[in-house]
C-alpha cells in the first residue's frame, strides 16, 4: 500500500507536539510582557548579551564621571568661596593702605592698623585651610594636612602635586590650587607672596618710621597688586574648572541619553509589538485545542452501529 | 473423477478458519494501538492447491481446476527496515543535539547574565567603587567600599567556576551511568543479545516471531538515543549491532561486547556528554576564559597597586582580595589627597576584562544557541520520519473497524456456504432414493 496513511497515534502525537510549541511559545512572550526584556538569557541573542553588558558598563561609567564631575564642583566651589574672601582682605588691606598714606594718621594710628593687618593677615590663612568633607582644599595631595598654621609660622605645610577628577575616558580637570603661589612661605623666605607683603605692611605700618611710611606707599602696594593678580589668576583658573565640570557633565547626559536609548534597543521589548504577538498566540493556541479536541475524538467508531 | 462430496464444506470451514484468524489479528492490532514500538500485523492468505477434476467439463471432456479455500500462510509485521534506520540516525543525532542544549543552558544558568547581580556588574561595581574612591581618596568608607566590591566580584568569579565544574561533573556521572558496567547500554545489549537467540530458534521453528522482533526494534530505538546504532539483520534473524566508534560490534548473535571505549564521535547522548566534557570541550573552555579574566583582574589591578597587592592568585577559583582598607592605595606617594592609582584603576573599565567577559557571555550564549536551534531541527526531522514510520506501521482504528466488519461478513458467508452446502447434503442424503414415497 502507498498511500499515506494516518493513525490515530500520528495524530495524537502531531496534535501534542503543536501544543506544546504554541504554549512554549505564548511562554516566551509572556516572559518577555512580564519582564520587559527580550533578552532574557545570553542564548536568546548571544551578540545582544555581550553588547548588552558593554552598554551597561559605559552607562555605569558615566555615572561614575558625573559624581566626580558634580564632587570636583563642589570642590571648586570651596576653593573659589575660599580666594573669593582672602580677594576681599587684599581689597580691604589696600583701602588702608591708602588710608595710612595720605599723611592725616598719626603713629598711634598706624599702629592700630598694623594690628589690623595682622589679624586679617591670620583670616587669610584660616581661608586657606578651607576645608571639602575632610580634606584640605589648598594641601596639594596632602589633604589631611591644614596649608598653614595659624600664628607666625607662614611656611606652606602642603605639596604642590595636583589633584584631579577623571571626567570621561582619557579626560580628566585638575582642581587643585597651588595656593603657595599665592601666599607663599612668609616674611623668613622674603619671597614677595602675599603673606610676606602682608607681614612686612603689619611692619612697616607698626614701625611708624618715615621710611616705612614712604615703604607703604611704593614697595607695599605695589607687592599687594602684584599678588591681586596672582589672586585674580588663581580665581579665574577655579571659575574655567568649574566650566569644564559643567561642561562635562552636559556631554555625559547626552551620551547617557544616548547609550540608554541603545541599551533599550539592544534588550527592551516592545511592549505593543509582543502584545499583538501574545494575542495572535494565544488565538492559534485555542485554535489547536479545539482541532485536536474534535479531530481526536473523531473515529468510525462513532458511526458505527 | 467428481468433485469429492465434502469438498464444498472444507472449503467453506478453510474460509470460517481463515476469517477467524484474521479476526484474531485485527483484535490483535486494536487491542496493541498505543502500545508503543507494536508494528501492525496481517495474515498473509493463500488459495490452498486445488483439485483436478478430469472429466468435469462434460463439453470438451477436458479436466478443470477447482480451488479449496483459503489457508492463512503467515502473519507478518508491517514495517520498513529502512524507515527504521533513519529513525534512529536522526533519533541520535536529536538526543545529542538536546543534550547539548540541556547541559550548556545549566552552564548559561551559571552566568545570571543579563541581570543586575551578575559577574559584568560587580564588575561595574568594582570601577565604580574605585572612581568613588578617587574622588575622596582619604575616606576610609571608600576603601572599605573598595575591598567589599573587589571580594564580591572574586566570590562571583569563584561561584560560577565551581558552578560550571558541577555541570561538567554531574555530565561526567551519566555518562557513567550510561556506559559503565551494569549502565544503560550494557543493559540494553543484554536483552537484545537475549532476543536475538530466541528470535534465532522461532525463525528455525519457521515462525516469524513479530512481538519479539517488535521488542527488540524497540530496544535499537532507545539504543539510537545513547549513540549511532547501525543494525545489520543476519540470515539467521539475529541483528548484529554497531555502537557508536565502538570497535567491536555491542551485539553480535547472543554475544555482547561491553564495556568498550567511544569517543565524542558517537553520537547520541553519549557522544554529546564526551564531547562537553572533553578537555577541548565547551565547559573546559569557559574555565579557561574564567580564569584569565581572573588572572587578567588581579595583574591589571595589581600592577596598579605597587605597594601591596589588591588580588592574591590567578585562577578563578584561588582569585582572593588579600587588601585591606588600610593597604589600598589611591596613589604612589605618602600624601592622603593623591588619587592616581586609583583614577588608573577606575580606568580600567572597559578594558580586556570586561571584554573578555562579554566575549565569553556571548560565546556562552552562541553555543547554546546554536544547540537549540539544532535540537529544534532534528526534532522536526524526526517527528517526519517517526510519523512515515507510524503511517506504515501504526494501527490505524478506523482501518481495524473496516477490516473487522469485512472479516465478520466473510465469516458470516462462510458459514452461510457452510449452511448451504449442509442442506445440499441433506437433499443427497435425506431425499434421494425416496421419489414416489
Amino acid at each position: 500500500m502507498s498511500d499515506y496513511r494516518i493513525t490515530p497515534s500520528m495524530i495524537t502525537s502531531t496534535t501534542l507536539d503543536n501544543l506544546n510549541s504554541d504554549l512554549s511559545a505564548l511562554q516566551r512572550t509572556s516572559d518577555e510582557l512580564s519582564s520587559g526584556k527580550t533578552i532574557l538569557e545570553p542564548s536568546d541573542n548571544p551578540y545582544g548579551a555581550s553588547r548588552e553588558i558593554d552598554l551597561q558598563s559605559q552607562l555605569d561609567g558615566l555615572n561614575s564621571y558625573t559624581q566626580s564631575a558634580q564632587d570636583g564642583i563642589s570642590w571648586e566651589t570651596t576653593a573659589s568661596g575660599a580666594m573669593s574672601s582672602i580677594s576681599s582682605v587684599v581689597a580691604k588691606v589696600r583701602e588702608l593702605l591708602v588710608q595710612a598714606g595720605n599723611g592725616t594718621l598719626n603713629k598711634a594710628d598706624r599702629e592700630h592698623l598694623g594690628v589690623e593687618v595682622t589679624q586679617l593677615t591670620e583670616s587669610v590663612k584660616a581661608d586657606a585651610n578651607a576645608k571639602y568633607g575632610d580634606e584640605y582644599v589648598f594641601s596639594g595631595t596632602a589633604t589631611g594636612t591644614p596649608p598653614y598654621e595659624q600664628g607666625s609660622n607662614d611656611s606652606y605645610a602642603g605639596n604642590t602635586e595636583s589633584v584631579a577628577r577623571q571626567v570621561g575616558p582619557g579626560s580628566s580637570v585638575t582642581i587643585s590650587t597651588d595656593i603657595s603661589s599665592l601666599l607663599g612661605n612668609g616674611p623668613e623666605s622674603g619671597d614677595g607672596k602675599l603673606l610676606d607683603v602682608l607681614r612686612t605692611i603689619s611692619k612697616h605700618l607698626e614701625g611708624g618710621s618715615p621710611e616705612d611710611v614712604e615703604a607703604l606707599e611704593s614697595t607695599d602696594l605695589k607687592g599687594l597688586d602684584q599678588n591681586y593678580e596672582t589672586l585674580i589668576s588663581l580665581e579665574t583658573k577655579s571659575g574655567t574648572a568649574i566650566d569644564q565640570f559643567q561642561s562635562a557633565i552636559g556631554g555625559i547626559e547626552s551620551l547617557q541619553s544616548t547609550i540608554t536609548a541603545a541599551l533599550s534597543n539592544t534588550d527592551s521589548a516592545n511592549i505593543a509589538t509582543t502584545s499583538i504577538d501574545f494575542s495572535n498566540q494565544q488565538a492559534a493556541y485555542t485554535a489547536a485545542l479545539r482541532a485536536g479536541a474534535t479531530i481526536v475524538q473523531e473515529s468510525l467508531l462513532n458511526f458505527l452501529q | 473423477m467428481s468433485i469429492p462430496t465434502m469438498q464444498g464444506l472444507s472449503t467453506a470451514l478453510s474460509g470460517l478458519l481463515a476469517e477467524q484468524e484474521e479476526l484474531d489479528v485485527t483484535g490483535q492490532n486494536i487491542a496493541n494501538a498505543t502500545t508503543p514500538g507494536y508494528s501492525r500485523e496481517t495474515a498473509t492468505l493463500q488459495t490452498r492447491g486445488p483439485i483436478d477434476i478430469p472429466s468435469l467439463s462434460t463439453v470438451t471432456g477436458e479436466g478443470a481446476q477447482l480451488g479449496t479455500g483459503v489457508s492463512v500462510e503467515s502473519i507478518t509485521r508491517i514495517r520498513n527496515a529502512y524507515l527504521d534506520a533513519q529513525y534512529r540516525a536522526q533519533n541520535s543525532s536529536l538526543s545529542s543535539a538536546s543534550t547539548q542544549a540541556e547541559t550548556l543552558q545549566q552552564a548559561q544558568g551559571t552566568f545570571n547574565e543579563p541581570s543586575s547581580t551578575g559577574l559584568a556588574s560587580q564588575l561595574s561595581n568594582f570601577w565604580s567603587a574605585w572612581s568613588s574612591l578617587a574622588d575622596s581618596p582619604s575616606s576610609e568608607a571608600a576603601k572599605q567600599a573598595v575591598v567589599a566590591a573587589g571580594q564580591q566580584l572574586a566570590g562571583t568569579i569563584k561561584s560560577i567556576s565551581s558552578d560550571l565544574s558541577t555541570v561538567s561533573s554531574q555530565a561526567g556521572e551519566q555518562i557513567a551511568s550510561i556506559a559503565g558496567a551494569g549502565g544503560t547500554i550494557e543493559g540494553y545489549a543484554h536483552q537484545i543479545a537475549e532476543l536475538n537467540t530466541q528470535i534465532k530458534l522461532s525463525e528455525q521453528a519457521g515462525q516469524p516471531p513479530n512481538e519479539m522482533l517488535d521488542r527488540r526494534d524497540d530496544l535499537l530505538d532507545k539504543l539510537s538515543s545513547l549513540g549511532q546504532v547501525t543494525v545489520t539483520t543476519q540470515a539467521n534473524g539475529t541483528d548484529t549491532v554497531s555502537f557508536g566508534d565502538a570497535a567491536k560490534p555491542l551485539v553480535e548473535g547472543a554475544t555482547v561486547n561491553w564495556p568498550q571505549t567511544v569517543s565524542a564521535a558517537t553520537g547520541g547522548q553519549l557522544g554529546a556528554l564526551l564531547g562537553l566534557t572533553a578537555e577541548t570541550g565547551p565547559l573546559a573552555s569557559y574555565q579557561t576564559s574564567l580564569n584569565s579574566l581572573a588572572s587578567t583582574l588581579a595583574g591589571s589591578v595589581n600592577a596598579l597597586q605597587p605597594g601591596s597587592p589588591f588580588f592574591s592568585g590567578t585562577t578563578a577559583t584561588t582569585l582572593t582580595v588579600t587588601a585591606t582598607a588600610a593597604t589600598v592605595q589611591t596613589a604612589s606617594g605618602e600624601a592622603p589627597g593623591g588619587n592616581a592609582l586609583a583614577l588608573a584603576i577606575a580606568g580600567l573599565r572597559g578594558g580586556a576584562a570586561e571584554t573578555g567577559y562579554a566575549a565569553l557571555v556571548e560565546k556562552v550564549g552562541s553555543d547554546v544557541s546554536t544547540a537549540q536551534s539544532e535540537q529544534a531541527n532534528f526534532q522536526q526531522t524526526l517527528t517526519a520520519v517517526g510519523n512515515q514510520r507510524q503511517s506504515v506501521s501504526g494501527v490505524s482504528l478506523d482501518e481495524e473497524m473496516t477490516n473487522l466488519i469485512s472479516f465478520q461478513r466473510g465469516y458470516q458467508a462462510s458459514a452461510r456456504t457452510m449452511t448451504a452446502m449442509d442442506s445440499m447434503l441433506e437433499t443427497l442424503i435425506e431425499h434421494t432414493g425416496v421419489v414416489g414415497l
